[in-house]
């Protein structure tokens, strides 16, 4: 679950305000999708609500833990959150196995278990049989899915995805982004994702509108 | 697995920063080598001599400046429980006058008197011919007559003169060996020291009372140092520092030299990965995760620098006693060497990738993602 309370941040001593006072609550499970135009604070909130970066005020909660007073937010980072960004963001010299392993690592999982959860996560996303291709190897679409694959590694109770179709043609971004609902629903997690395109949202349950560091939402 | 994919994504740059390191090590390694050979010949020198105390005149740099007198000698044996001096001179004869086969850029000359205590060393079961016992007669250390080309019963000609070769010696001093035993008046004729000689050695009737003796020479006659014959190496320690000093300097520059290869490798692997810093703070790691992972991948290449400055520099010191004149260097290796190499090793490592990691781990992902 993830809730807001008059979240704001800003930046430069208060000269950008990124966020003015959102308040939002969205439930486990549910598949929320955020639109708006470029600087309106997408990316902004979703730092926020992941663990990436403190609030200047406002509170913000993740799955039940309080964000305005953890002290160590790398720890929930690695266990609650899991992100996919516009760029895959893989490191190019790993595998895409080793790459999926990489949270685990923040979790001191042992090594069988690190490879034993990343070839099962591969499986999950289809790309077994590219398992042990370095990253640097793979196709746009399948570097895509194997940070989906990374973002889940840890069992988190949240994806988020910030235009993760936005470097991919259209029928390969709509692949990944029902690989990203079909994970949504088996693993019971809460999905973020931050786009443009109308269509990436067409599955979402609820809508979002950002503008100018505020949020609405529209009724479907 | 990470640590060594990431130092091999930057092959050439991971090589060059392990060669900086290595050739550090390897400057250590073979000048400590050559340095501890040269002062284990020297006590060695001292200790074969089995004499109890030395004599030479005080305040002098250098043991070839020194000038015992005759009366000096005479009130040294006028101490009780002094049993013999024996002289020494020294002179490093050019080999331009020597007009040698072998390749010797100079010959140690030792000057000593035939049938002194001193002169008995070289009697010592390795001897080929006999001790010497005129003016004429040379003995050569094996490693000299091997270069020479010399056997007993030879001549050689220098010095404008002409010696015979009375017999060939080997003692435990490595550049005695490589130098030639002369009637000590043959070197006084030439450096027109009179019947003066640089050092005494002494031999006492009680080894117990070497303290003793030593204090009464001391107060008996002034302007002479006497120092116990296992002092002596560390007496000339202030010569021998400067070996030190030449050690340390060549090991300060290969720290710096290494560190900064290290540092500058390791700046530049961050500098380049800041998106993937990003990442992996991003997906949970802590700041303690990155520098660990930073300062790994410096300190491997330490390691490695390490292992391969070890070998380099026994590999180099061997050549170098190769090819240099036979008996003039050698090598002693020490387990203080490896430890020392094992230290500047570590010490590059740290110094050279503690700031790196230490940048690294304070980049902020959102900051880190974002860049380009
Ligand atoms: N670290 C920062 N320092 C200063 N200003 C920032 C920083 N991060 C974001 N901003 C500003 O905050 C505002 C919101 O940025 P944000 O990245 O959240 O927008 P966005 O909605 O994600 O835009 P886009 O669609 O282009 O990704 C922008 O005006 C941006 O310039
Ligand atoms: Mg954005």
């Amino acid at each position: 679950m993830i809730r807001t309370e008059q979240l704001v941040k800003t930046y430069e001593n208060g000269a950008i305000k990124a966020l003015q006072g959102v308040d939002v609550a969205i439930a486990k499970g549910e598949f929320a999708c955020i639109m708006g135009p470029s600087g309106s604070g997408k990316s902004t909130f979703l730092n926020m609500i992941g663990a990436l970066d403190r609030p200047t005020s406002g509170r913000v909660w993740l799955n039940g833990h309080d964000l305005t007073n953890v002290p160590d937010l790398d720890r929930i980072r690695a266990r609650e959150v899991g992100f996919v960004f516009q760029l895959h963001n893989l490191i190019p010299t790993l595998t895409a196995a080793e790459n999926v392993e990489i949270p685990m690592f923040a979790v001191g999982r042992a090594r069988a278990e690190r490879q034993k959860r990343a070839a099962e996560l591969l499986e999950l996303v289809g790309l077994t049989h590219r398992a042990n291709s370095i990253a640097v190897k793979l196709s746009g679409g399948e570097r895509q899915r194997v940070s989906i694959a990374r973002a889940l590694a840890n069992r988190p109770g949240v994806i988020l995805a910030d235009e993760p179709t936005g470097d991919l043609d259209s029928a390969t971004g709509r692949e990944i982004m029902k690989t990203l609902e079909q994970m949504r629903r088996e693993s019971g997690a809460t999905l973020i994702v931050v786009t443009h395109d109308l269509e990436v949202g067409e599955r979402a349950g609820r809508w979002f509108r950002m503008r100018d560091g505020r949020m609405t939402e529209d009724a479907r | 697995m990470f640590v060594v994919k990431n130092l091999l994504r930057r092959r050439v740059r991971t090589a060059l920063s392990v060669m900086g390191v290595a050739i550090g090590i390897a400057a250590i390694v073979a000048f400590s080598a050559i340095g501890d050979g040269f002062q284990a010949s020297l006590s060695t020198y001292f200790s074969e001599s089995q004499a109890q105390l030395a004599i030479f005149s005080g305040n002098v740099a250098d043991m070839a400046m020194s000038r015992v007198t005759r009366e000096q000698k005479e009130r040294v044996l006028a101490v009780p429980g002094v049993l013999e001096v024996s002289e020494g001179t020294f002179y490093v004869a050019a080999s331009a006058g020597l007009r040698a086969t072998g390749s010797l850029p100079a010959l140690l000359l030792f000057g000593r008197a035939p049938g002194t205590r001193l002169m008995r060393k070289y009697d010592n079961g390795e001897l080929r011919g006999r001790l010497l016992m005129k003016e004429d007669e040379i003995l050569l250390g094996f490693l000299a007559a091997e270069n020479l080309g010399k056997e007993p019963g030879d001549t050689l000609d220098f010095l404008e003169r002409t010696f015979t070769v009375a017999g060939v010696y080997k003692t435990g001093a490595t550049w005695e060996n490589g130098g030639a035993v002369v009637h000590n008046a043959v070197i006084q004729k030439h450096l027109a020291m009179g019947d003066a000689f640089s050092l005494g050695f002494v031999y006492l009737k009680d080894l117990r009372q070497t303290e003793r003796v030593q204090n009464d020479i001391l107060n008996a006659v002034p302007g002479l140092s006497v120092t116990k014959a296992t002092e002596v190496p560390d007496y000339f320690s202030d010569q021998l520092q400067y070996i030190d000093w030449f050690v340390w300097i060549v090991s300060l520059v290969a720290v710096i030299i290494g560190g900064l290869g290290v540092l500058n490798t390791m700046l530049m692997n961050v500098s380049e990965r800041v998106r993937e810093i990003g990442t992996l703070r991003a997906v949970g790691w802590s700041r303690p995760m990155v520098l660990w992972l930073i300062f790994s991948e410096g300190f491997l290449i330490s390691v490695i620098g390490g292992v391969l400055g070890l070998a380099w520099g026994v590999a180099g010191a061997e050549i170098l006693v190769h090819f240099a004149p036979k008996g003039f260097i050698h090598t002693v290796y020490t387990a203080e060497i490896f430890g020392k190499a094992a230290v500047v090793a570590a010490v590059l490592g740290v110094v050279g990738s503690l700031y790196p990691a230490f940048r690294a781990s304070r980049l902020s992902p959102i900051e880190a993602l974002k860049y380009e």
